[in-house]
Parts: structure tokens; C-alpha cells; sequence
């Protein structure tokens, strides 16, 4: 059964459209990421979960009872933004408590319940300092042990790694999800960081101009996505435009323009216009073995664990490789090389009809 | 706690919290907007009597004199203030000399000051009335002048206080870049810092130019003791002083010129509003050209330097001194023993303040939020602009708008009543003033959380929002208070009420100086005691946070 669904939101704000027909259904215990490029609705879906933002229309219901109208503060979902906003005029302690008190809980029960979670995150000897004096991570752990306190049952993430050290962001991930798995919430984490949702996510929602593209666990959105954007977005990709012209079984020959590549897929007909996307990832390189196509090595750019090569492909513009960062030394700028991938890993899809730029614009 | 409770509920409907705020818009516009500009609406119903006042050559004479007598003073005073009070904002700002703190505090002092006592004090100091015994210096007899002096000592920490609050708000990283590229300081500071003052110097200058404009207790003492005031040629007025004179002559109907005197000033001041804004915003300070042979001459220590003194020495001159000047004159001889009669005025200037701030923090924190929280739209902008308008508008013509609406509703037998509508009027601005600033301060996140926390919306106000305005929120209450007891014009315009100030003037007018004198000291002392109390628990309710 389904803790939230949102069935057919829309909400505009003047002309700027926040939700066009939104679907989604969250699970019982699930941590779903809403993941998007910046104004794609993401915060605004979930301000309509917790009422802080009314939708025009549509239906939002937690376990079948529908809530659209419900105020905020019945509702038990706990948002945790950007900064925590954890109340400065207050102490970790106090902080912690607000949501007992608010509710006039017994003041005995609501101190174990507070006592338990300040153990939960490891903050019992700063419970009565005042949360500037906490640092960034520490601050978000009091912030989502205030959330528990307040007896929430959904909990709302909005970019809650934003403000941290990009060091200390990588870390908490897996903290930050472990935290609330343990507390048997159900989460819904907003971002726009395709490897934050890649990592944490139990499910990932891709979302862009109010609408949802793609839900799906991080394996399906990254391997088998829905759309070109989607697949652009979560994990570059090269994406190239060209006309079927040959089937054998599920493998189809592509024409673009001075050369040919293969993918699988068992939908488009001969003569059909199609795009062709593969992950920069899947994208291999060889200077000995033959490919679909060769090009030019105009770039290498070292990363750290993985290098990315550029080539540039007459007819196609630009080709990305990705490979791992031992093989930094065996191309060097100027080198020929030849481009090919397994044809599993393209996904093929029709030419979007806004056209493939507009398709793939991120902002 | 029944009674809060019940309040938590009734707020979570959206509903009540709409209705709520359409109350508070509505009671800002009954009570404080419309009253304050009905006189011009009173305009054709009395027509005929005005017309007689605009036949009386006489009258006209002295009426536009005392019109123009205002706003050139004004404008005057609130040069001298800028002029004078950006080097002294800057040395509070930037620089760290060891005085510099108790420098800060001695010039909110005249603040403190009710207006009336200012203006006996500075006509001692400055001049050397007949019937008092204290040796002023005896420097100015001309009424223009001593007005002046007068009106710098109160508009001039405004001045200070609206550009050292802009000044800490710039970064000095600007004027560093600008002096790693190759500029004087003098030249950093006058092409990068100087243009970002803009909005500061509106500010100011609307605040100084509207309070020189409204004074009228301290104007009158000043004019009173310098024998000016007699209705003739010989005599010296300001528009709120001429509405003060008129007003005390018995036994005439003096409607129609104070309702002519009113508009007018009313009218200008609007107008000055509007004109100051558009020229302030357009006025480009020259940073294109550069003269830096010059520039690098006056950016040496010495004239730095020269600069401080000057600003400290004028402060101490011009405002300082002739402010405490008063203290003096209890060394000199004399009776006095009404204890019971001024007593009797603080009561009452007491209950006119506490009834009048209480009512601003009631009704103008709602609207205080809806400005601060709706930024950028019409109607936000438009509430804004309107809490402007008492804050422009003398007080003088104020009250007696206020006195015709009133009236007009036969409620002129509750003098009290409409004394506290009046004061109402022009301290509702400077409380919520405050408050929009201190509220747009807080991100509106921490009120959400709260609620999603399960808050109810007014739970979230009280628990969340108001521990964190809450100093401003006191600051703006204690300044409406101290401006409303020492009120002197609109309480004299509205109704028969002696508050403290009138009691001063009234003694003034019986030529009973040394009176005058203690009641004033006296007053100033309970201020001081006041404001030094409520700082002490501010900083208590600070400390424990």
C-alpha cells in the first residue's frame, strides 16, 4: 500500500509551471530521491506534500486518506531543508523537543523519546549548546532527530547535503540514509545530484518541468532510461541522430550521416528517425581494434579515479569516452582512435518533438 | 493559556489568518491612514470660511511665510545633517578610537530628550532670554537661525544612526579592490562607497527632513522666549508653530485657517515625500571623473584626522552641550512646588504612550509580516508605501486632521481617547518600520519547519518567529514610546489633555522659566530611567539565549 501518492497535481505560479499533471506514489519505508535540474518542480512537489504550498488541482493522499486540503501541521510530514533551520534562540535539547511540545505530549515520555534519539545521533554531551555552535553534520543530525521527535512517519529531504563540505557530503550519504532506514520512515530526498539519487536513492523519480519522466530504481534510470533528457542527465551520455536502416533479430544499423553504428531495440522500423544514446561510460575506445567510427583525441581530462577522453568525430561533433584512470597513459591528444560500444548499452528513442536540443537542455 | 490555545486554533484556518490580516489592514486605514489626511477631504464643506482666510491678505502673508519657514528649514537642516553626519558615522563605523563607545551612546541621547526641554535648553545656550538667570552664550538673536540649531540636534542622530546602519552593511572589500587597483582612499571612498549610500541618504534624509518639518513643542518654546510669537509682522512662525498660536487664541473660529494651514503642510509633505525619492534615486554623485593628485593629498592621515575632530567637535558644539545645557539651570534661583500638577502629567503621558505603543504591537505586527513576507508584490509595496505617509505628514496638521474626523463622528468629547489615536498615528510607523526589517532578516524556512514539525500557524509565530525579532520588536516599541511622550504639537492640535509637554509650555507661557526648567529635567530624568530599565531587560532576555 502506498504511504503517499499524489495523483494529477498541477500548480502553476503566474506563468512558471511547478507541477503539470504529477504522478507519484511512494512506498511504505521507501527512500525515493526527486531528482531535477533547477526549477524542474522538485521543491514544490514537495511542499505540496507537507501543505505548505496548496496545488491548484489534483489529489494528494497518505494511506489512502486524502490530505490535499489537510493543514500542515496534522499532517506528519517533517520537512528538513537546506540549512535545518534549527531554531537559534533554542538549545539542541529544546530544538529536539519542539515537536512534543507543540503537541503537549507527557513531558517524561517526550524527554526519553528525546534522550533516545540525541544517543541515535551521537549528540548527548551537546544537548544544551545552542546548534550554531554545532558543526554542518552535526547540525543536520539534530535537525533529523527533531523531525523523529516530532512523531512523523514521512520525512522530507530538501537537498539536505547542500550545505555541507564536499568531502563530508560523500560521507553522510550512506549515513543519512542507514539514520532513517533505521527509523522506519519513509523519505522523500529532493536533488538535483544524479550521484547523491544514484547512491541513496531506493527508488529514483525523474522529474523535469513539473513533470514526472521516469520512476525507477537507480539500475533502471541509469541503464534503461526513458527519455533522451533522462538518459543525458543521469550519467552523460553521447547522443547522436540518425535513420534506421537494417535489422538483424533486436540489433538495428543506424545511419548518421558518414557512418553507421548498431544498438539493440525491437520497436523502431527501417527508415524510422531515431536518437541514440550511450553512456560516456559505455563508450569504448581503441587505437588497434576496428569501431564504428574513429576520430581525433582533442582532450583528456584527468578526474581522479576515472579520465574522460574527447574525440572529435567529423559529422558528429564531439565523442566522450569515460575509462578508468590507468589508461591515462596510453592516449595522448592528437592520437586516432576508433569509437564503439556494445549495441545493449545504447538506448534508442524517437526524435523528441520539441527538437533534440531543447530536449536535452538542462537549466 | 486557554485563551493562547483557543488563538493556536482559530489559526489554523486559513480563513481566520485572512481575516485577521484584512482586520489589521482596515483598523491601519481607519485609524491611522484616512484620519491623518482627512483635513483636505474637509476642504469643500468649509469653503466658505477659507475663503474669507485666502481674502485676508494679512493671514496669507503669515501663513506662507510660516510654510516656507518650515520647509526651507528643513531642507537646511537635513543638509547640515548629511553633511556633518557622514564623517561622524564613518568614525563610528570604521574607525576604533577608544572613546568611540560612549561617543555612540551620547548621540542617541537627544533621543531621549523630549523636544521641549531640547527647546529650552538650546534657547539658554545659544541666546539670553529675558527673565532667566543662567548666562547663555548670547551668540544668536535671529528666531531662522536658532530654530536651526534647534531642529540639528534632533534630526542628527537619525542622520548618524540611517548611515552607520548602511555603512556597517557595505563591504570594505569594494573600496580594498578599488585601492589594489591603483585609487586613493579618498578616491575609493567617493567613487565605490559613496554611491552605494544612495538608499541610506533617502532614508535619512526622509526621516530627518519629516521630523525637522513636524517638531513643533521645542520650535515654540524657542520662538515663545524669543518673543516671536505674536501674530503680526514681527512675528516668526512655522507651520505647526502658527497651528500651536492660532490655536490658543480664545474664542474665535479658527477652523478654516488650520484646516487651510493643515492641507497645506500636508499637501507639501506628500509632495516632498515623492519629489525626494525620485531625486534621490536619480542623483548621480559624480565617480567618473577623478582628480588624483587631490585625491592622494586628502588621503593622509593628517586630514583624516582633522576630519574626526571636526566631526566630534561639532557633535559636542552643536548637539551635545546645548542639550545638557539645561542641567545648569537648576543652580539658579527660584520656586517651584506643583509636584502634584506634573505628576499628574506624567499619569497622563503615561497612558497616552503605553495605550498607543500596546495598540501599534498589536495591530502592526500582522501587518509588519504581511509586508516582509509578500515583498515585491502590488499590494505589499503599496501597505509600505502608506505606513509612510504619518511618518511625513506634521504632526500638528495631523492632529487637527484627526480632531475634524473625529469630531465629524462626535467623538470630540473623548479628548483622551483621540490623543491616543493621534500618537497611534505617528508611532505605528516607526514600530512597524522596525519590524519589517528585522522579520525580512528571518528566513521564512524556520516558521515552515516549524509547522511541518506540527506548529499551528500562530504556534509557529509565537515559538519560532517572535523569540527571533523579538529585540527589534522592543527597540521599535521603546521608540514610539519615548517619541510619544515627548509629543508636543499633535496632543495640542487633537484635545485639552495635559501631557508632560504641554504642561512645559503651558508653564512657559505663564513665565514661570525655572518651572519649566525642573519639569523638563524631571522628565528627562524619568526617560532615562525608563529606557535604561527596558535596556537592562532587553539584554536580560537577550543574555539568556
Amino acid at each position: 500500500m502506498p504511504v503517499i501518492r499524489m495523483t494529477d497535481v498541477c500548480k502553476r505560479f503566474g506563468d512558471a509551471v511547478a507541477a503539470d499533471r504529477l504522478n507519484l506514489e511512494v512506498e511504505d519505508g521507501e527512500y525515493l530521491c526527486i531528482l531535477g535540474p533547477t526549477g524542474a518542480g522538485k521543491t514544490t512537489a514537495m511542499r505540496m506534500i507537507c501543505g505548505l504550498t496548496l496545488p491548484d488541482s489534483g489529489t494528494i493522499s497518505f494511506d489512502g486518506e486524502d490530505v490535499t486540503e489537510l493543514e500542515t501541521a496534522k499532517r506528519g510530514a517533517t520537512m528538513l531543508s537546506q540549512q535545518y533551520s534549527l531554531f537559534p534562540h533554542m538549545s539542541v535539547m529544546d530544538n529536539i523537543m519542539f515537536g512534543p511540545m507543540i503537541k503537549e505530549w507527557d513531558p517524561e515520555d517526550s524527554k526519553k523519546i528525546a534522550a533516545n534519539l540525541l544517543h541515535m545521533v551521537h549528540l548527548e554531551s551537546r544537548s544544551k549548546e545552542r546548534p550554531t555552535h554545532l558543526s554542518g553534520g552535526q547540525q543536520q543530525r539534530v535537525a533529523l532527530a527533531r523531525a523523529m521527535a516530532s512523531g512523523s512517519r514521512i520525512l522530507l529531504l530538501d537537498e539536505p547535503l547542500r550545505a555541507l563540505d564536499a568531502r563530508l557530503r560523500l560521507e553522510l550519504r550512506k549515513d543519512l540514509k542507514s539514520m532513517v532506514k533505521s527509523m522506519g520512515l519513509t523519505a522523500v530526498h529532493v536533488t538535483h545530484d544524479q550521484d547523491e539519487a544514484l547512491e541513496m536513492a531506493d527508488r529514483i523519480a525523474v522529474i523535469r518541468n513539473g513533470r514526472i519522466l521516469q520512476v525507477g530504481t537507480p539500475r533502471e534510470v541509469f541503464d534503461t532510461p526513458a527519455t533522451p533528457f533522462v538518459a543525458n542527465f543521469v550519467g552523460r551520455s553521447n547522443v547522436i541522430t540518425g535513420k534506421v536502416s537494417s535489422r538483424e533479430g533486436d540489433t538495428i544499423s543506424v545511419d548518421c550521416g558518414p557512418v553507421t553504428v548498431t544498438a539493440m531495440d525491437p520497436v523502431h522500423g527501417i527508415g524510422d528517425d531515431v536518437v541514440v544514446a550511450v553512456k560516456i561510460g559505455n563508450t569504448r575506445i581503441s587505437k588497434k581494434e576496428e569501431g564504428f567510427f574513429s576520430g581525433r583525441i582533442e582532450r583528456i581530462l584527468y578526474e581522479g579515479v576515472s579520465i574522460t577522453v574527447e574525440i572529435a568525430v567529423e559529422g558528429l561533433g564531439l565523442i566522450s569516452s569515460k575509462l578508468p584512470n590507468r589508461k591515462f597513459d596510453d592516449y595522448s591528444e592528437g592520437d586516432e582512435v576508433s569509437v564503439r560500444w556494445m549495441p545493449s548499452a545504447a538506448s534508442v528513442f524517437d526524435i523528441p518533438e520539441c527538437g533534440l536540443e531543447e530536449e536535452l537542455r538542462v537549466e | 493559556m486557554s485563551l493562547i490555545k483557543t488563538v493556536d486554533e482559530i489559526s489554523s484556518n486559513p480563513r481566520n489568518r485572512k481575516a485577521w490580516l484584512a482586520l489589521a489592514c482596515v483598523i491601519f486605514a481607519v485609524i491611522i491612514v484616512i484620519p491623518a489626511v482627512y483635513v483636505i477631504f474637509s476642504i469643500p464643506s468649509n469653503w466658505s470660511g477659507i475663503q474669507d482666510v485666502l481674502s485676508d491678505s494679512a493671514m496669507m502673508s503669515i501663513i506662507w511665510g510660516a510654510i516656507w519657514n518650515s520647509f526651507s528649514l528643513a531642507f537646511i537642516v537635513t543638509i547640515i545633517d548629511i553633511i556633518v553626519g557622514l564623517p561622524m558615522a564613518w568614525m563610528l563605523v570604521r574607525k576604533s578610537y577608544r572613546f568611540g563607545k560612549y561617543l555612540d551612546t551620547f548621540i542617541d541621547m537627544p533621543l531621549a530628550f523630549p523636544t521641549v526641554a531640547l527647546g529650552f535648553s538650546v534657547i539658554v545656550f545659544w541666546g539670553c532670554p529675558e527673565g532667566i538667570t543662567v548666562p547663555g552664550t548670547g551668540l544668536v538673536v535671529d528666531p531662522y537661525l536658532m530654530v536651526i540649531l534647534l531642529h540639528i540636534i534632533f534630526t542628527y542622530p537619525y542622520m548618524v544612526r540611517c548611515l552607520s546602519g548602511i555603512l556597517e552593511q557595505i563591504d570594505t572589500n569594494y573600496e580594498t579592490a578599488a585601492m589594489t587597483l591603483g585609487a586613493s582612499k579618498w578616491t575609493a571612498v567617493r567613487t565605490i562607497t559613496l554611491p552605494l549610500f544612495r538608499a541610506g541618504l533617502v532614508t535619512g534624509f526622509i526621516l530627518c527632513f519629516a521630523r525637522s518639518l513636524s517638531e513643533t513643542g521645542g520650535t515654540y518654546i524657542v520662538l515663545r522666549m524669543m518673543g516671536a510669537t505674536t501674530l503680526d509682522v514681527t512675528g516668526f512662525f512655522t507651520g505647526p508653530t502658527l497651528i500651536s498660536t492660532i490655536k490658543d487664541i480664545p474664542e474665535t473660529d479658527s477652523m478654516p485657517v488650520l484646516i487651510l494651514i493643515s492641507s497645506l503642510l500636508i499637501v507639501f509633505a506628500l509632495l516632498m515625500l515623492f519629489v525626494a525619492k525620485a531625486v534621490m534615486t536619480r542623483l548621480r554623485i559624480p565617480w567618473r571623473k577623478v582628480w588624483p593628485q587631490f585625491g592622494r593629498r586628502v588621503s593622509g592621515r593628517k586630514v583624516a584626522g582633522t576630519k574626526d575632530v571636526l566631526a566630534f567637535l561639532f557633535a559636542l558644539i552643536f548637539v551635545l552641550l546645548p542639550s545638557f545645557y539645561i542641567f545648569v539651570c537648576l543652580g539658579t534661583e527660584g520656586t517651584y512646588s506643583d509636584y502634584g500638577g506634573f505628576l499628574g502629567a506624567v499619569g497622563a503621558s503615561f497612558l497616552v504612550a503605553g495605550a498607543a505603543t500596546v495598540f501599534d504591537v498589536i495591530f502592526g505586527v500582522p501587518v509588519a509580516m504581511y509586508i516582509a513576507r509578500n515583498r515585491g508584490t502590488k499590494r505589499a509595496e503599496l501597505l509600505d508605501n502608506l505606513v509612510n505617509v504619518p511618518l511625513i505628514i506634521p504632526t500638528t496638521a495631523l492632529g487637527v486632521s484627526l480632531g475634524l474626523f473625529w469630531g465629524q463622528l462626535g467623538l470630540s468629547s473623548m479628548g483622551m481617547l483621540l490623543v491616543i489615536f493621534g500618537h497611534i498615528s505617528f508611532t505605528y510607523p516607526l514600530l512597524v518600520r522596525n519590524l519589517v526589517g528585522a522579520i525580512e532578516e528571518v528566513d521564512p524556512s524556520y516558521e515552515e519547519i516549524a509547522r511541518t514539525l506540527g506548529a499551528k500557524p500562530f504556534q509557529a509565530f509565537r515559538k519560532v518567529l517572535l523569540p527571533m525579532v523579538k529585540s527589534s520588536l522592543l527597540a521599535g516599541a521603546v521608540l514610539a514610546f519615548t517619541r510619544s511622550l515627548g509629543e508636543t504639537g499633535a496632543t495640542q492640535a487633537i484635545a485639552d489633555v495635559s501631557t508632560v509637554p504641554i504642561y512645559i509650555v503651558d508653564l512657559i507661557n505663564a513665565n514661570d522659566y525655572f518651572g519649566a526648567a525642573v519639569s523638563s529635567v524631571m522628565l528627562i530624568a524619568i526617560c532615562f530611567v525608563f529606557m535604561f530599565g527596558l535596556r537592562i531587560v532587553i539584554s536580560r532576555m537577550g543574555g539568556k539565549d
